[in-house]
């Protein structure tokens, strides 16, 4: 009993994890232009598709290490944000936010369309991180590709927090995303740091899409799940508060994994709403606090 | 003047042109894109490939809508080819809920339509339009429960179902079946197509110490279930239900992860070694660089059904309902005939993997299940 409760606490970090970096990337971006960037969730789904592409061009005995592909699916979801920036956000940055959501959600379903027609519909698994197999630690098994996994998002996550409060580089993102016209006022391309975010917040969705790809598949059409796991995460970890959404998405992957183990997984899933409701109803400002003064 | 008597001599030549120069034409709704594009794209290539090996002996003109995922597009398909083409027969979706949608439209303007949809009410509206080329649950999960008890000797069952109307149908039919032969489930469990995680579901009915798992989830799920119940040391068999036997279900897992596994179909074309079916396999792989599934031969058969009917002297839409609501055929996967309702397709398989590669074996044959071929003999 005791290594099947050990096993779902590891489930439920391991899926928390990957939630988390594409709560982080959705609260980045939330936090950068003020409004939500809905082809956020089709950027994980690229991330995995990305991963499933990369892959093949390696050796036969390499492609169960997706480990390799890793700095490639970085870059070329960096540089899917960075057209998402141009295209879908420069152009109308001075309208008001529903233009924003318009246009994301445009570039979504074209992302979407786009999986489709190279991919095709069904159900692919993407690489393993670090090949199969587990290890036994006290009678109880763990999974490598779990613990890879969670070994990932937190560095990635880590890394985030060094860039952001360690660096000038970050510090001049978080005084653009607090107020770009007078970050422009002293000098800090707003602009650039902008685009940055985009290319930052979609390389970790597309970091997410490699990680879940193995153990839960890819499909063209996940991106909605994916925006709806965000959204939750930063509800309960407060709106724009971009520590809040990672606990957030923490405690969600906890929550649909250790919850539905203990009462099932339908009312888990009520119970999951249920808690989110009751956050907005006893702390509107999220567990802890809200960044953002409004809601997109 | 000139333009107008033009335009008049047009139309005396539009008139009197012979109706008879005209193909029969028939129409294929299907979703293309969406979260069922695989099964409506075996749709599609089945009742494709029907039609244009058809064509060297009664030419039938076609045409393909993408239905999508939205009751809104199959109705709109469905007045847009009506209006554009005038179709004998449309073959419709395998979604049930756009095809209750269309089917009052094709009963008021008197259109066959033959699916290969599973869902249960399509066939009792009293529709007289309505041909379903696939078993549905009163057949495959009478054969899926006497697999499980006759040929596994199954005391513990337990169920993971789908909370869709699909998972709900087939959940009720196993539990019944499975309750009238005193071998009741001993755990249940529904979970959403969308869940990311199954250990949850799994670890609930691990802990009722079933002897078989069975499952009855769609094609994501199904192997997600698998996966995480292999990680969870759940070493007991799996019977799967139609979702497993698809090769894009599968190519997601090991061939090493699939020992044990087994699932209950309409038939399993790339298992099959009748010479007619494998002649099929290796036409469809021609043609469509896929693999067949049972989608893509039940919706082939309906098609070929159908162009039988054109054959027989079929030339309207009323000529190819009375046929497909009168004759016999027999086709690749098993010999259809209505059971006064629609529903052709009345047997089903079980197919099982060894653990060595991703192509199952038939391992039992259900035919006529209820009975309904035997009362025409």
């Amino acid at each position: 009993m005791t290594d099947i409760a050990a096993q779902l606490v590891l489930n439920g970090i391991s899926l928390g994890a990957s939630y988390a970096l594409v709560a982080l990337g959705f609260v980045l971006i939330l936090n950068a232009v003020g409004a939500v960037n809905f082809a956020h969730g089709d950027a994980v789904m690229a991330g995995g598709y990305i991963a499933i592409a990369t892959v093949a061009f390696l050796p036969e005995w390499g492609r169960g290490f997706g480990l390799a592909v890793l700095p490639l699916v970085l870059l070329a979801a960096a540089m899917l944000g960075l057209i998402l920036a141009w295209v879908g956000y420069f152009p109308i940055r001075r309208r008001p936010p529903v233009a924003v959501f318009v246009s994301t959600i445009a570039i979504g379903v074209i992302l979407q369309s786009g999986a489709d027609v190279l991919f095709g519909a069904a159900p692919r698994a993407g690489p393993s991180l670090v090949g199969g197999g587990n290890l036994s630690l006290g009678g109880i098994r763990l999974d490598h590709q779990q613990i890879a996994v969670i070994a990932v998002a937190s560095l990635a996550c880590a890394g985030v927090w060094a860039l952001l409060s360690r660096t000038r580089v970050g510090r001049q993102l978080r005084a653009v995303a607090q107020d770009p016209d007078m970050a422009e006022a002293i000098g800090i391309r707003a602009t650039i740091a902008i685009a940055a975010t985009f290319a930052l917040a979609a390389a970790l969705a597309g970091l997410a899409g490699l990680l879940l790809s193995e153990r839960y598949f890819v499909t063209p059409v996940d991106g909605a799940t994916f925006m709806l796991k965000a959204y939750i995460a930063a509800t309960i970890g407060g709106w724009g508060r971009i520590w809040g959404a990672v606990v957030g998405a923490l405690l969600l992957g906890l929550f649909e994994v250790v919850v539905a183990a203990l009462v099932s997984p339908m009312i888990a899933e009520a119970a999951l709403y249920l808690a989110v409701l009751l956050v907005l109803l006893m702390r509107p400002t999220g567990l802890f606090g809200e960044a953002l003064g409004t809601r997109s | 003047m000139r333009v107008l008597l033009t335009l008049i001599a047009a139309a005396v030549v539009a008139v009197s042109s012979p109706v008879s120069a005209k193909e029969p034409h028939v129409s294929i709704l299907v979703p293309i894109t969406g979260f069922l594009a695989i099964e409506g794209t075996a749709q599609r290539n089945g009742a494709v490939l029907a039609l244009e090996e058809a064509a060297s002996v009664v030419p039938l003109s076609q045409s393909v809508l993408d239905t999508a995922t939205s009751p809104e597009k199959a109705v709109t398909a469905l007045r847009r080819t009506l209006s554009r083409d005038d179709p004998i027969a449309v073959v419709g979706s395998i979604f049930g809920t756009q095809m209750l949608a269309m089917l009052p439209i094709a009963q008021r303007e008197g259109v066959p339509i033959a699916t290969i949809s599973g869902t249960a009410k399509l066939t009792e509206l009293g529709n007289p339009w309505i041909f379903r080329f696939f078993p549905g649950d009163s057949v495959v999960k009478v054969a899926h429960a006497d697999y499980v008890l006759g040929e596994l000797g199954a005391k513990r069952p337990a169920l993971i179902y789908q909370t869709t109307a699909y998972g709900q149908s087939g959940r009720e039919h196993l539990a019944r079946i499975l309750a009238e032969r005193g071998v009741p489930l001993v755990a249940e469990e529904a979970v959403e197509p969308a869940a990311k995680d199954m250990t949850g579901a799994l670890a609930r009915v691990r802990a009722a110490e079933p002897d078989v798992l069975l499952l009855h989830l769609h094609s994501r799920p199904t192997a997600l279930a698998i996966r995480q119940s292999r990680a969870l040391g759940m070493e007991l068999p799996v019977v799967a239900g139609s979702a497993m036997h698809q090769p894009t279900t599968a190519a997601l897992l090991e061939p090493e992860e699939l020992e044990g596994v087994c699932a209950e179909t309409a038939s399993s074309p790339i298992s099959d070694n009748r010479a007619a079916v494998r002649a099929f396999t290796a036409a469809y792989r021609k043609r469509f660089d896929q693999e067949p599934d049972a989608f893509a031969l039940a919706q082939y058969d309906g098609t070929r059904m159908i162009v039988e009917a054109v054959l027989a002297g079929a030339s309207s839409p009323e000529g190819v309902r009375d046929f497909l609501s009168s004759q016999r055929f027999d086709g690749l996967a098993m010999a259809y005939r209505t059971d006064g309702t629609g529903n052709m397709a009345h047997d089903a398989v079980i197919v099982c993997y060894d653990g060595k590669s991703r192509i199952p074996a038939i391992v039992a044959r259900y035919s006529d299940v209820n009975g309904v071929l035997a009362k025409y003999e």
